[in-house]
């Protein structure tokens, strides 16, 4: 039984990228990557000139080289020394852990410019990166940004480490090909009774899954572009590459899952950034760009349970306002499918680390369709309180992997019936409703993103009509690059803000009470003035983040009440408080020292003077 | 022998005195101031049967070793017999500790990558020592015994040994060279902040009386719930009844509060389990305690997920622990992987080491013992396909010889008699700088999980006999017939039987399932021959075949079942030579020649 793998490979239009050079070269340097998907060599240059223009808070340098010698690329932003920023209460924006996402990267590299640029002349800015420590991976996985340039242009997930996708015993041995030659990998669509797809009845450049149920037949093979090299019957199931990194993480992983490697934790490159994570607790915040998405829908909250399956009820609020604050900054006016994946990166944050972990992907096609009838006037359909079910990916052999959630099978909301060709059920009619209002923005906006269906004789299908096209290779999954600026913003807008709502403890109240003698009664109160709470409930439940603990700084003999280490419990922001008091007997001291560090909070210290009162 | 002088008051004086004088010249004449020679004992041995004859290599096996003394038991053996044995090291611990491989195979036409492995090791936790004697012990064996011992020589004819005697080698020498109690040093070193106060391993164990053991800490306390033991005074202490006033507290393990936070040996170094570090069902510490950050995060247990990664021809494994004297096999938790098929194929295994092995049971770990998440018996199993065991060494009731557990009375009593009381660290006052005027007493780390010196080399023997009955299990394939008929017209019809005359399959349930390792291939071919067509004989009676769609020179099989065989048809035209092959990744690599009539 031989599993079959298929990867998707796409491309752009070569004269609209030419022309975006043309009228957009004149303005600044940095001003042009904004406005298209950088190479490998291009985000090396774009992230070290950033360096170069502020070199006391931006910090460039390169994380790992991978096997095939590419630089994966590290920056660390904050003003102050090392070890000061390590104290910092920090944020981790991770992009490109996909093959596939080059719109994440584009929108780090255009919010690394926003700060760097800020530091200069924002005081907002400036005051953030004094306080806060900021980290970015801007591109993790950078075959994908190889594979998009490269001729034939295809889409691609995975890392380029060879792997037996197949389990035949031969590696890599049946990868696509560019049949018809127009330097993109796209689609076959084969006619063939024995075919699982027939064509959409509204929308015939569309193919969906025949439900034998509902006493259709399916009459096409929908398989991506290529020969069956290694003749076992299955068309480029063992391409290039390779383990996607964003299945590769503990938890929810899928053993023998395609793309998710051997094991957890298999690659070099995940592993590498798992020990940077451990190796930098400071970290309160995670935002990844990716395939998974917790925030254009509110994920579900439970109980806690061992294992978890959901996010702890106790932080579910704080992910419904980071959502709703996402959300508007988007401009949409209401929640659309969120995503999960096994193995997520995003995940083994939350749930394993116990921080606020929130996973994005940087564009879908529901999120245009969604935008542009917004812009165009058109109402959203119906009530407000929609909320589409959470969608859970199913692997499909022979489907091509997208961004895009795949066809609802039972979507009931009521749709605009724009197809009124085929006398069909109603139920048939909605099934491929996002693809098909896509589509039409595709007609409408970017029509190089969809190649007509055009005959094509097969050698692996003698007497078979066979039909190349469909979707181009990222046409799913990345916005059109003219599309990218106006992202870019609305993403740093978000970040920014985010990295604005970290948790950060102060001293409200440092006090000694004289009571007589030399004895003392001391209070610290401690308070976050944060947004964040200093753990959330799923670091306390993983006791992954450690309590805040508050340090008098005498010998354990002095003290007659209290302890020199004293644990506070979690703190929560918006003011939140919490106090811890000592009965000392000072001695000779002058002033009493404290400190109080936390782990996601920062630390702080303060000095008590010792009034001797009659 | 006395000699008995008869004094006679007969006779002369002088022949009195010349008697006296005479009679104990005599006696000095029969203690002579001869000696042995003192030549080397083992030169004149006759062996008791289970050991080798000739000692190439003398260890003694009543003992201990640290990782020095484990790689020179290794590295003697290797020189000793250079064509039975590699040595290299699969990686390095924490602490750069080599992680010491013998890969013990006969030389022949087959590598050795080509052949079924048994991957055996050791001492996965740092306490847990003696399996790595038994490890060190089998590669002695199997070493000594082949050309001498028939079944050994099949077994390194036919298989090869992956042996590492230690995978904890910095949890070992820290057990042996620190002072320790039979619980503690379970972990690796690598720090770890277990108590959650900013600092790392800051308040391990204490040897305050300097003895090299752990013992435990007793107060004087009219209030306490304790008394001296009636029998055993001076290293146990007995309970009181409900009712009845105590003597003394227990105030816990020997240590003191090393970071002034009110606790004692509360973070000691490292503080995680080496043995929850794996990729299957792993859970984080909160979960699963001792799990570390991520699986194989820990350099001991991914230099083995990338050697057992590397060598796909591993059938077979074992780990060896202490104690209990368990045969534990899968799944680690509640709901976990075991396949039907395979848990019969265990169990049978086990069945047979509980006859070997006094007093052990076959068990399930997580219904009979506890629950274990990331375990390695786990990762091998369902992720790597492999059928394996963990073995728990040494049980108490060997100390009694009765199936019953002995009680602390029955061995207090053994280390009384029949050790006489080595191991006993009697009470001695100690002034402790938290709890004043205390008493530290109890017993050794070596009594308790690892045997005494006397027994330890039956528990070297018998672990190993029984390993090695696992390991005589793996897949051993022939192509035991070839049958050619003649169809006219220059073609002809050939049927291969390929046997498995062992109980595991080439590829187990768990592996077919989730296609873990390639299937099995049999290919036939010749310079000129042609092969039309191909299949699997699904009924050799009824002649039933299942054709292969596509390149019908090879014939892919799903598993070659355990003490089966499978018949497979070669349907070709053309003449002369032409060679069969099976290729099996766990079945290893044969072929046969064959001529056309």
């Amino acid at each position: 039984m031989m599993r079959r793998r298929i990867e998707i490979h796409c491309c752009f239009s070569r004269i609209f990228r030419w022309l975006s050079y043309g009228l957009f070269l004149p303005v600044t340097l940095s001003g042009v990557w904004a406005l298209e998907y950088p190479t490998n060599k291009d985000l090396a240059k774009h992230l070290k000139a950033a360096a170069a223009s502020q070199r006391k808070v931006v910090h460039v340098e390169s994380f790992l080289k991978t096997p095939d010698k590419t630089e994966l690329w590290f920056v660390e932003l904050g003003a102050g020394k090392d070890e000061e920023r390590k104290r910092r209460p920090a944020l981790l924006l991770i992009a490109g852990i996909e093959g596939n996402d080059l719109a994440g990267t584009v929108s780090a590299l255009a919010w690394l410019e926003s700060l760097t640029k800020g530091y200069a002349n924002d005081e907002k800015i400036r005051k953030l990166l004094d306080t806060t420590t900021i980290y970015i991976f801007p591109r993790l996985n950078p075959a994908g940004a190889d594979s998009f340039s490269a001729k034939p242009k295809r889409e691609t997930l995975v890392n380029n480490r060879p792997v037996d996708d197949d389990n035949d015993g031969m590696v890599d041995e049946d990868g696509p090909e560019d049949l018809n030659n127009d330097g993109l990998i796209t689609w076959m669509r084969v006619e063939d009774p024995a075919g699982e797809y027939m064509l959409d009845p509204v929308e015939p450049r569309l193919l969906i899954k025949a439900e034998k149920t509902k006493g259709e037949q399916g009459t096409w093979r929908y398989l991506s572009e290529g020969r069956d090299n290694d003749k076992d019957e299955a068309w480029n199931e063992d391409g290039p590459g390779g383990i996607n990194f964003n299945r590769n993480f503990p938890f929810n992983y899928r053993f023998f899952a395609p793309w998710a490697g051997l094991h957890q934790m298999s690659e070099a490159e995940t592993r590498a950034l798992a020990d940077f994570i451990v190796a930098h607790p400071n970290i309160a915040v995670v935002f990844t760009f990716g395939s998974a998405d917790n925030l254009i829908q509110t994920p579900k909250g439970e109980a806690p349970k061992r294992p978890p399956t959901a996010i702890h009820e106790e932080d579910v609020a704080f992910y419904r306002e980071l959502g709703k604050g996402w959300r508007e900054t988007l401009g949409l006016k209401k929640e659309l499918s969120g995503a999960s994946e096994p193995g997520a990166f995003s995940d083994w944050i939350y749930y394993h680390r116990g921080r606020l972990s929130l996973a994005a992907r940087a564009w879908t096609p529901a999120l245009q369709v969604e935008l542009a009838k917004s812009k165009s006037g058109k109402e959203a359909e119906k009530p407000k309180e929609e909320k589409p079910k959470e969608e859970k990916k199913e692997k499909d052999d022979k489907k091509a992997k997208e961004e895009a959630p795949g066809p609802k099978k039972e979507d009931k909301t009521a749709a605009d019936q724009s197809g009124d060709k085929a006398p069909k059920k109603a139920e048939g009619d909605t099934r491929n409703e996002e693809e098909r209002a896509f589509l039409k923005w595709i007609d409408e906006n970017a029509p190089e993103a969809f190649v007509a269906w055009r005959s094509f004789d097969h050698p692996d299908f003698p007497g078979k009509k066979v039909e190349i096209g469909g979707f181009a290779p990222f046409a799913k999954t990345n916005p059109p690059e003219e599309r990218l600026d106006e992202l870019a913003q609305k993403h740093s807008t978000f970040l920014t803000e985010l990295a604005g709502k970290l948790p950060r403890i102060a001293i409200r109240k440092a006090e000694a009470k004289h009571l007589g003698n030399s004895i003392y009664d001391v209070t610290i109160q401690v308070e976050n003035t944060g947004y964040l709470p200093t753990s959330l409930a799923q670091g306390n439940v993983t006791r992954e983040v450690h309590p805040t603990r508050v340090v008098v700084k005498v010998d354990e003999k002095s003290i007659l009440s209290g302890t020199r280490t004293t644990m506070l419990g979690p703190i929560e922001g918006s003011g939140g408080m919490k106090e811890a008091r000592w009965i000392i007997h000072t001695g000779q001291r002058a002033k009493l020292d404290v400190e109080v560090i936390s782990m996601l909070a920062g630390s702080v210290e303060a000095s008590i003077e010792l009034k001797q009162q009659n | 022998m006395q000699v008995q002088i008869q004094k006679r008051l007969s006779v002369t004086t002088g022949v009195a005195l010349i008697l006296l004088f005479f009679f104990p010249s005599c006696l000095m004449a029969q203690i002579s101031n001869r000696k042995p020679k003192a030549s080397d004992p083992s030169e004149h041995s006759f062996p008791a049967l289970g050991s080798s004859t000739q000692r190439k290599v003398q260890v003694e096996w009543n003992q201990f070793y640290d990782h020095a003394g484990l790689g020179a038991i290794l590295a003697r053996i290797h020189k000793a017999f250079p064509k039975l044995t590699k040595l290299y090291s699969i990686g390095r611990s924490v602490e750069g500790r080599d992680l010491w491989c013998l890969e013990v195979t006969a030389p022949g036409e087959t590598k050795p990558e080509r052949k079924p492995g048994m991957y055996i090791d050791g001492n996965i936790h740092g306490n847990e020592v003696q399996g790595s004697e038994v490890v060190a012990y089998t590669a002695w064996y199997l070493c000594h015994q082949y050309g001498r011992l028939e079944k050994v020589t099949d077994l390194l004819d036919h298989y090869v040994f992956y042996l590492l005697p230690t995978i904890n080698p910095d949890g070992r020498d820290r057990w042996f060279h620190h002072a320790q109690n039979p619980h503690t040093s379970r972990s690796g070193v690598r720090p770890e902040d277990d108590d959650r106060d900013g600092l790392m391993d800051e308040d391990d164990v204490d040897d305050l009386d300097g003895d090299g053991s752990i013992t435990q800490m007793r107060i004087k306390d009219s209030n306490g719930r304790w008394k001296a033991h009636p029998s055993f005074p001076e290293h146990l202490l007995a309970p009181v009844e409900a009712d009845e006033k105590g003597a003394y507290t227990l105030l816990g393990s020997e240590g003191i509060d090393n970071d002034g936070d009110g606790l004692v040996n509360e973070d000691p170094a490292g503080g995680y389990d080496m043995n929850r570090n794996w990729a299957w069902d792993w859970q984080p510490n909160y979960i699963q305690s001792g799990a570390q950050e991520y699986p194989f995060s820990l350099p001991e247990t991914r230099a083995i997920a990338e050697f057992v990664v590397a060598h796909p021809n591993i059938a077979a494994f074992q780990s060896y622990h202490n104690f209990g004297g368990m045969l534990l096999r899968s799944p680690g938790r509640e709901g976990g992987v075991m396949r039907q098929p395979d848990e019969r194929i265990l169990q049978f295994i086990a069945q047979r080491g509980e006859k070997m092995l006094p007093f052990y049971r076959s068990m399930i770990i997580w219904k009979d013992l506890y629950i274990v998440w990331g375990g390695e018996i786990d990762w091998l199993y369902a992720g790597r396909g492999i059928i394996g065991f963990t073995s728990e060494i040494w049980n108490l009731r060997s100390l009694t010889k009765t199936n019953v557990a002995p009680t602390r009375e029955e061995e207090a009593a053994f280390l009384k008699y029949v050790l006489l009381n080595d191991g006993v660290v009697k009470w001695k006052e100690f002034d402790h700088p938290t709890y004043g005027k205390i008493e530290i007493g109890g017993t050794k780390k070596e009594w308790g999980r690892t045997p005494v010196s006397f027994l330890l080399e039956e528990e070297c023997h018998r672990n190993m006999a029984y390993t090695l009955y696992h390991a005589d299990q793996m897949p051993r394939l022939s192509i035991a017939d070839v049958e050619v008929e003649k169809l006219g017209e220059g073609l002809y019809k050939v049927w291969v039987t390929i046997e498995n005359s062992r109980l595991i399959p080439t590829r187990i349930n768990q592996d077919v399932s989730n296609h873990i390792s390639p299937p099995d291939i049999v290919t036939l071919s010749g310079p000129k021959v042609k092969v039309l067509s191909s299949g699997r004989v699904t009924d050799r009676f009824f002649k039933r075949v299942e054709a292969v769609k596509r390149r019908p020179e090879r014939v892919e099989l799903e598993t070659i079942s355990g003490m089966s065989a499978v018949r497979v048809q070669f349907v070709l035209s053309g003449e002369g030579r032409y060679a069969i092959t099976v290729d099996s990744a766990k079945g290893g690599m044969h072929a046969s020649e064959q001529t056309l009539p």
